[in-house]
């Protein structure tokens, strides 16, 4: 018995030096520079999208800089907001436009130093000065993107998508074969769209016009609810029509050569999300330097040849166009079309909008 | 024995940080506004009069119970017979047979629940067979059939293992007995075995009943938002919406109707046994 004792703490013993030494180990490798030294810290702690980032840009950047990177991933920006709310602490973030907006007005933000950025003068001008940050003063772009229709053209015919728009979703002809997100403010933005007013109405009779619209939506072609499912479901052909973001379109059109993108007449959401450093950061010097690191060619490069999604460096949107992602129309969303709008913060319409949307999916 | 009686200490702080504390704030949350302070805490009924006023989130409440009801009984249809003939086997096959009931289970309910997607979906396993064989394509993805097969697969286990468990610990002499005082064996199964085993299917019914009625990622996932459940509703407040203190009523109200039930079921069980 006695022995069986021994046996057991002299594991844990073994067990725990090991992992003791890992951790020396860990400390010393290269180790050029002291990031403690430059940085004040030694640890970066970010929270992206999830598959929105190339292969090996975490890992080089850490070598680079003799850093740790912790990489956790969130599935929605609502997500994100609620895990900060809830006191989690991170040094970046990448949401989108208006919930960068919506984190600004409730000054949960740091401005950024744009001189330790000086990458972002390689920006393209789709992306600069963003009526939610005129100024950057906050946030630098990462990818950008349109919403739009994705169809297989052996399905669905190219003339009623193009002459119907949104519309082309209640059209009882592709009953079954329709995907839409599982998100109030993707399905309230096509519906408002559709029906030719703003995106970021506060109408009431608008909204509830949309809400009639979605009803309508769901009574002639029942549409499935889903989010990631669209872009898997897309491209091995289990369903024919969908609404999808113009990154998530470029990867099927990647894959499956049937599929076609479309941004309608009526107007759409131009979209961008950006990355941001949040007030309660401590390490603030670093969180730049991954800032600039991201607008790099070759890194920006990397990040959107493998997710899709359409970078923000221009150079390296020019070089994927002609390159990876040649003859993908989706790599490229609209530019300065007048019916495009990008999304603002509206606190006071958040709660109607997802009553709302609560109501579309609760009914039969 | 004094000595050791000491040692409960650790657990009941782990119980009031970890389970007391987050129900206590869930109260807090339900009955209170939004935007209170620490110190100017904002007390109202709203939330409760709001969630049994709209005949939509009633709406939602029955459609959660009702599913979680019919997935319960088909998991004791299939549960039951499937337990007394384990019961019945020797030892060795009946170990067997559990091991690979409880296999499954050791992989994460999202990794299975994922595979049903490609068995299910238009163009997955059944419909190729299907197409194969000549037959029509049938519709089962992102319907209400795939949402409670969801969770029968899921939550069957739960029921086979509890029934088992009180089928095998039965006095078998009592079924000897039984027999040989004249009973055939339609009799003795029902006087004596079902009766006996009750327990399990009781505890059985909880285990399935509840992770049902609250499930919310298996509507998900099958159902494509077809199938909107109460789990679903909280998850919405929380996470989209952002009003924690409605859908800390919502998580309340379950609660409380999750309390209830297995109160009743107790009650039934002692019933049972007397």
């Amino acid at each position: 018995m006695k022995n069986k004792v021994i046996v057991a703490i002299s594991l844990c013993l073994c067990v725990g030096l090991v992992f003791a030494g890992m951790k020396i180990f860990d400390k010393g490798t290269s180790g050029e520079v002291d990031p403690m030294e430059v940085y004040g810290c030694d640890t970066l702690n970010v929270y992206n999208w999830g598959e929105y980032v190339g292969e090996n840009t975490i890992e080089d950047f850490e070598k680079e800089y003799n850093v740790k990177v912790n990489y956790t991933l969130f599935g929605s920006n609502e997500e994100m907001y609620t895990k900060l709310l809830g006191g989690d602490k991170y040094d970046i973030l990448i949401p989108s436009d208006y919930m960068i907006e919506r984190l600004m007005n409730e000054d949960m933000l740091a401005p950024l130093d744009l001189s330790l950025i000086p990458n972002i003068d390689g920006l393209h001008p789709s992306v600069v000065g963003l009526d939610y940050d005129p100024e950057n003063t906050y946030s630098v772009p990462y990818f950008w993107g349109s919403v739009g229709i994705v169809y297989d053209t052996t399905v669905v015919s190219q003339e009623d998508v193009e002459s119907q728009g949104f519309n082309v979703f209640k059209n009882p002809k592709y009953a079954g074969e329709v995907y839409l997100y599982d998100s109030e403010r993707d399905s309230f933005m096509m519906a408002l769209k559709a029906l030719g007013y703003s995106m970021n109405t506060s109408d009431l009779d608008e909204i509830n016009e949309a809400y009639e619209w979605l009803l309508e939506v769901k009574e002639a072609t029942d549409p499935v609810f889903a989010q990631d499912e669209i872009i898997d479901g897309m491209s091995t052909g289990a369903k024919a029509l969908g609404i999808i973001y113009s990154g998530d379109a470029a990867y099927i059109q990647s894959v499956n050569e049937n599929i076609a993108y479309f941004e309608p007449k009526e107007g759409t959401n131009i979209w961008s999300d950006g990355m941001v450093i949040p007030k309660n950061s401590t390490c603030g010097l670093l969180a730049h330097e991954f800032i600039n690191y991201n607008l790099e060619y070759d890194v920006a490069y990397n990040n959107s040849d493998m997710v899709g999604y359409t970078a923000s460096l221009e150079e390296a949107k020019t070089a994927l166009e002609n390159g990876t992602y040649d003859g993908i129309s989706a790599y490229q969303p609209r530019e300065n079309y007048e019916d495009d709008e990008v999304f603002r913060d509206n606190p006071d319409m958040k709660t109607v909008f997802s009553e709302l949307w609560i109501k579309v999916k609760a009914a039969s | 024995m004094k000595l050791f009686s000491r040692l409960v200490h650790p657990y009941v702080v782990w119980i009031s940080i970890f389970v007391l504390a987050p129900m206590l704030l869930i109260v807090l949350y339900a009955t209170t506004t939004s935007g209170n302070g620490t110190l100017t805490l904002q007390f109202t009924a709203d939330n409760f009069i709001r969630f049994f006023s709209d005949e939509l989130f009633i709406n939602v409440l029955i459609n959660s119970l009702e599913i979680a009801v019919i997935t319960t009984l088909i998991c004791i249809a299939i549960g039951y017979p499937a337990a007394y003939f384990i019961s019945k086997m020797n030892a060795k096959q009946g170990a067997i047979l559990i091991l690979l009931i409880t296999l499954p289970m050791l992989i994460n309910m999202l990794v299975r629940t994922n595979a049903w997607i490609g068995i299910l979906s238009d163009n997955g396993v059944i419909n190729n067979v299907l197409g194969f064989f000549g037959f029509e394509e049938v519709k089962m993805m992102y319907t209400r059939f795939a949402v409670i097969l969801g969770m029968v697969y899921n939550f069957v286990p739960f029921m086979i293992l509890q029934i088992h468990a009180s089928l095998s610990k039965m006095d078998k002499s009592l079924v000897e007995a039984s027999n040989d005082l004249g009973a055939n064996r339609m009799q003795t199964f029902l006087k004596i075995t079902l009766p006996l085993s009750m327990p399990g299917v009781i505890s059985g019914i909880t285990l399935v009943f509840l992770p049902a009625v609250s499930s919310f990622f298996i509507p998900k996932l099958l159902g494509g938002g077809s199938e909107l459940l109460i789990g679903n509703l909280i998850e919405t407040y929380f996470i989209t919406t952002g009003d924690w203190n409605f859908g800390s009523a919502i998580s309340l109200i379950m609660a409380i109707i999750i309390m209830f039930s297995m109160y009743l079921t107790k009650k039934v069980d002692k019933g049972g046994r007397d």
